[in-house]
């Protein structure tokens, strides 16, 4: 990694850490409220790329594990890890690796806007949806004990908010890229 | 802005050395998740809650900070007990709280300069593999810390322009400004880094 990968690697951890301290948002439809921090791993992978989107979720993870209260809420330190979502938690980097890795082979420069708009909603969904909970669940299941088929299937109530999360992402990501675009590793 | 969650004191596992809390702490994890004795694993969760309070952090604060954590195992315990048994339900709160309570009374008793030293320590021997460097994680957490009060004051630059021109602030308006104006600073600060030395190949 260059100089300059580590510090958009530090930044965007940063920006992670900052999102973590704003207020939730409550949408009227859905009961659980949004934290803008659970977009990071989407907007990781869409804007930085695969490595540089893991990495970054990487140091968010030590600077909770060091003791630093830098999630939402102001939780931090190793209890988060222990908790019975802490799957979701680790569920970041690679959710963020293959979200980069899906946003570099499929989004282009010169493309339309539109196959931008779907590849980057692609990339959210496999990613930072299916891969975050490829990871959360079955750890929340093996928490769970006995109830490991019930409190899987009860965490499927968070899908419809991450399904707003992974839109907004696609927005959000595809507006980074036209102002100041850094997937392509080049730039 | 960013302040570690490390309780000044003196009790016994302040004085433990990090690699040796952490260990415990593994092997406290293995263990609980192992037995599933409710002879056990209460008086397992009144010790934890009676090391954890031996930091002197105070009940409320240290119910502050785990309540989030715990209200997720209450949830779990609850799931338990509707669809199994109020046995199994108890068997899974007391393990996955003692869990909890140990975990942060490693944090609350741990300076962050000293879990980051002996993070870099642990990672030394990665450096052989040419995965990572310990000196760059450590540079990687000192800008975090040194930029957050920044791209946090940038927000309320954002919102506050935002005001000014009769805009509802919305998250997601805020957020791509907010974004760009912060990794375009990269260039500038990685030339800074890059001109003072600090990261020799």
């Amino acid at each position: 990694m260059t100089t300059r990968d580590i510090v958009l690697v530090a930044l965007f951890a940063a920006i992670m850490v900052v999102l973590g301290l704003l207020p939730p948002i409550t949408l009227g439809f859905i009961p659980v409220p949004i934290t803008a921090q659970s977009l990071g791993p989407m907007l990781a992978g869409c804007i930085l790329g695969a490595r540089r989107g893991a990495a970054a979720m990487l140091l968010v993870l030590l600077l909770v594990a060091i003791g630093l209260p830098v999630l939402s809420g102001g939780r931090g330190g190793l209890a988060v890890f222990a908790g019975p979502s802490a799957g979701y938690i680790f569920g970041w980097v690679v959710g963020a690796f293959v979200c980069g890795l899906i946003s570099e082979r499929l989004v282009k420069q010169d493309q339309s806007e539109l196959s931008q708009f779907l590849s980057f909603l692609l990339a959210s969904v496999v990613g930072g949806i299916g891969i975050v909970y490829l990871f959360g669940m079955p750890w929340l299941a093996y928490m769970s004990g006995k109830a490991f088929f019930e409190t899987a299937a009860a965490s499927l109530v968070f899908l419809p908010g991450d399904l707003i999360k992974a839109f907004v992402a696609m927005l959000a990501a595809r507006a980074v890229l036209a102002g100041y675009p850094l997937l392509p590793q080049r730039a | 802005m960013l302040n570690g969650l490390d309780i000044e004191g003196n009790s016994p596992l302040h004085r433990l050395p990090v690699r040796g809390k952490l260990i415990l702490l593994f092997t406290a994890a293995i263990l609980l998740l192992l037995i599933s004795d409710l002879r056990v694993l209460v008086p397992a969760l009144a010790l934890a809650a009676l090391l954890y309070l031996s930091t002197g952090i105070g009940l409320g604060e240290a119910f502050r900070r785990t309540r989030f954590v715990l209200f997720t195992v209450l949830l779990v315990a609850l799931a338990n007990y509707l669809f199994h048994s109020l046995h199994e339900a108890l068997v899974v709160f007391c393990r996955l709280s003692a869990l909890v309570l140990l975990a942060a009374a490693v944090t609350a008793t741990t300076g962050i300069s000293a879990f980051m030293d002996e993070i870099t320590r642990l990672i030394t021997p990665l450096e052989r593999f040419g995965f990572v460097r310990a000196a760059d994680v450590s540079l990687a957490v000192g800008l975090v810390i040194r930029f957050v009060p920044e791209i946090f004051a940038r927000y309320g630059e954002i919102a506050d322009a935002h005001r000014a021109r009769g805009l509802r602030v919305r998250p997601f308006t805020v957020l791509v400004p907010l974004i760009i104006l912060t990794l375009k600073d990269a260039d500038t600060i990685a030339m800074a880094i890059d001109a003072r030395g600090f990261r020799r190949h």
